[in-house]
């Protein structure tokens, strides 16, 4: 693999990337960040590391930041206005240097729920309820009409639910299994559409290193057939959880409450990017105030003792909870010869582990004074 | 006259968290901002738009060489704490820095050496001692409701969210990076220092490679009890102190102002909170405030460093204890091992611990 400039370096999935790459030795991997607070997560790579910042709208301080390097990975989230907008901009930062290889990370959240089987160059739903997938699905369409660039090749990855260490929807859900605020939508029975977090690192190394000229759309994903119960029950008992007394949630209609109702009006197009444009000036403690209220009751037990009854159902949560089909991922994996290195049950453990040093998987402190 | 007060360094911590205090103690007349030195103008004029007297200049030097200053106020870069303070202290103007007090103990010992020579106060800015669980915390020790002290168990961490103007806190130390360790790590180590009496670091073990460490872990014993203390710059932790003690458990929330749960039998219970700091200088103060927020936090902390200068009251946090905090940092760092990782694949976890920064320093 020749030189790697990871865009959006400073989330999870960049930091595991980088992680990854340094400690196999690597020391040609570039990191382009949008702001200085973004490299707190990157620091502890220190020399070995290339770190840049530019701004991912903005094509003219892309186009310095990738001189030179062979390959792009396109890991960048933030507000869904902007989403289109880096995309067009990464891209064309990326013709303009010669860039070999374009890796986009689009998201599973476009088919929605999944009600019938779809496949890797399928189109995304229509007119998706919520603003992120809108704007990845926009992207996706963009970038499939420039698919056929001989002078480039674009690799959209499509992962579902990215899983595990340093994961913050896994992380939301250990917190709420040990609060036992966790709640089953249909019984649990909805398809899990997960990728452990080594699994997509390795994806995406794979497609940086694949030596052919590819290009394409790809779902990928864990090799095994897993229901929401199956997640939440194994990682449920470490976390002094049985799954079995969790809060069951209806299947057929959403269970509207004030909060779902303040999320749906904040998904409205114009809205959200007003919330998204009004968050950076809203005052640190107003926001924390807000986030208390939002919290509710704080739980002073390390994991709670009885199973909350009423629970808050967040929409997002709810319609990945009542995803009908596995995504394929034949398509990827005859492409580029590719397994997944990490089984559901290995990557369980390894969440677990990780849990335990974060102190949410509770072991009793030393007691010699 | 009021006060005569100097800020240096007039970047994110000035414009976020001390401007408005500064604000109001000037309304009340109670001090004036007067100088402004920072060498990018632009952080200095977007302070000069709240401070419309005072006057910008790109060095210490120039400032004192104009005026006679009477607090100066170090919000500048952590490396830079050193100079600035010593410069401070030898034009006779007293000191509030920032944490951490500078980054090394050598470093901390010269700085009290020169306040001991000019005889001015040399503060440390550890605002939480000022958030009112915090000490309502401490009056429980006290009081001994935990009974005798077994553990404790500190976590701080979230991915991190300061809207920093350089990256320098994020550089190798030499270059004057400060780390997870030196960022947080002093609020942490001076709370229980304070709680505890006097520590040590037995074990330390962090994630850098050949940068600076976002994760780490220390292990601590103090004549009371052990425990450990988890900082992160890119993982949530559960944010909270845990001590546990012979007849209870205590739950302080570390970034909450008023929350303290207690259990000594089966469940938690929040306690009150009847904590309240001067808000005034007069010798008796006569008005208080709970604060519930930064910067009301920080307004207590102004107005107790003006009562230490005007009637000889100790600051919350002196050279002194500063210079014990960056000591006891300094010794974890001495004993320094590579991090845990158990999730990573065991070829990842033997490069990681063979290209640890110890191990190559």
């Amino acid at each position: 693999m020749s030189n790697v400039a990871v865009i959006g370096a400073g989330g999870f999935v960049g930091l595991s990337l980088i992680e990854s790459l340094i400690l196999e030795g690597r020391s040609d991997i570039r990191a382009v960040v949008r702001n200085y607070r973004n490299m707190a997560g990157l620091c502890r790579f220190g020399t070995d590391l290339d770190v840049r910042l530019a701004d991912a709208e903005n094509s003219a301080l892309l186009t310095e930041a990738l001189a030179g390097v062979d390959t792009v990975v396109n890991l960048t989230t933030g507000p869904p206005s902007g989403i289109i907008q880096s995309t067009r901009s990464i891209y064309e930062a990326c013709v303009s240097v010669g860039v070999r290889r374009f890796v986009h990370l689009s998201s599973a959240v476009i088919y929605g729920d999944v009600c019938v089987p779809v496949g890797d160059d399928d189109p995304p739903v229509a007119r998706h309820w919520m603003p992120y997938a809108r704007a990845k699905s926009m992207s996706e369409l963009w970038l499939r009409e420039r698919l056929n660039n001989d002078a480039i090749d674009i690799v959209v990855l499509r992962p579902g639910i990215v899983w595990g260490v340093r994961s913050p929807h896994t992380l939301q859900i250990a917190k709420a299994l040990a609060g036992k605020t966790a709640y089953l939508v249909n019984d649990g029975k909805g398809i899990f559409n997960g990728i452990y977090i080594t699994n997509l690192v390795r994806c995406i190394r794979t497609c940086c290193e694949y030596p052919q000229r590819v290009a394409g759309f790809y779902n990928v994903g864990d090799s095994e057939l897993v229901t929401w119960f199956d997640f939440f029950d194994a990682l449920g008992p470490p976390l002094g959880c049985d799954c079995s007394r969790l809060s069951r949630v209806r299947y057929d209609h959403f269970p509207w409450s004030s909060r779902a109702l303040v999320d749906g009006i904040q998904s409205l197009p114009l809205v959200n990017e007003l919330y998204h444009q009004l968050k950076a000036h809203v005052p640190d403690s107003l926001k924390a105030r807000i986030r208390n209220y939002l919290e509710g009751m704080y739980c002073y037990e390390r994991h709670a003792t009885s199973y909350a009854v009423r629970v808050a159902v967040e929409r997002e949560l709810w319609h990945l909870q009542r995803v009908r089909y596995k995504l394929p991922i034949e398509k990827f994996q005859n492409t580029f010869q590719f397994i997944n290195p990490i089984s559901f049950t290995e990557g369980i453990q390894r969440t677990i582990a990780w849990l335990t040093t974060l102190g949410f998987i509770y072991r009793s402190v030393s007691t010699t004074a | 006259m009021s006060l005569q007060l100097l800020i240096v360094g007039c970047g994110a911590v000035a414009q976020r968290l001390y401007r408005k205090p500064l604000q109001q103690l000037e309304k009340r007349g109670l001090l004036q901002v007067a100088a402004l030195v920072d060498p990018a103008t632009e952080n200095a004029n977007a302070l000069r738009a709240f401070f419309t007297k005072a006057k910008i200049y790109d060095n210490l030097e120039n400032a004192f060489a104009e005026s006679k200053l009477d607090i100066t106020l170090v919000l500048s870069p952590a490396h830079l704490h050193f100079e600035h303070v010593v410069q401070a202290l030898r034009n006779y103007s007293h000191v509030l820095c920032e944490k951490p007090m500078a980054l090394s103990a050598d470093d901390c010992a010269r700085m009290n050496a020169v306040a001991t020579e000019t005889d001015h106060i040399l503060a440390i800015g550890m605002i939480r001692r000022f958030f009112p669980a915090y000490q309502q915390f401490k009056q429980m020790m006290c009081d001994g409701k935990l009974g005798s002290l077994v553990s404790f168990e500190y976590r701080e961490g979230h991915k991190f969210e300061w809207d920093v103007t350089t990256s320098v806190a994020f550089r190798p130390r030499m270059c004057g990076g400060t780390g997870v360790l030196f960022d947080i790590g002093p609020h942490v180590v001076d709370y229980l220092t304070w709680l505890f009496g006097d520590l040590k670091v037995p074990a330390y073990a962090d994630d850098a490679i050949s940068g600076i460490e976002s994760n780490v872990s220390l292990e601590i014993e103090s004549h009371f009890c052990r425990g450990s203390i988890h900082l992160s710059w890119d993982c949530p932790q559960s944010n909270e102190l845990r001590v546990l003690g012979s007849k209870g458990e205590a739950v302080l929330r570390v970034d909450r102002f008023d929350q303290l749960a207690v259990r000594t039998t089966s469940d938690y219970e929040l306690q009150k909170i009847p904590i309240s700091f001067p808000t005034d200088t007069l010798r008796q103060a006569q008005s208080y405030m709970s604060p519930k927020s930064y910067v009301e936090a920080i307004y207590c902390q102004l107005v107790q460093m003006m009562r230490a200068i005007k009637w000889g009251e100790p600051p919350a946090v002196d050279g002194l204890e500063g210079e014990k905090c960056i000591f006891l940092l300094e010794s974890a760092l001495s004993v320094a091992c590579p991090l845990d990782m158990p999730w990573l694949e065991r070829s990842e976890e033997e490069a990681f611990r063979r290209m640890h920064w110890k191990n190559n320093s």
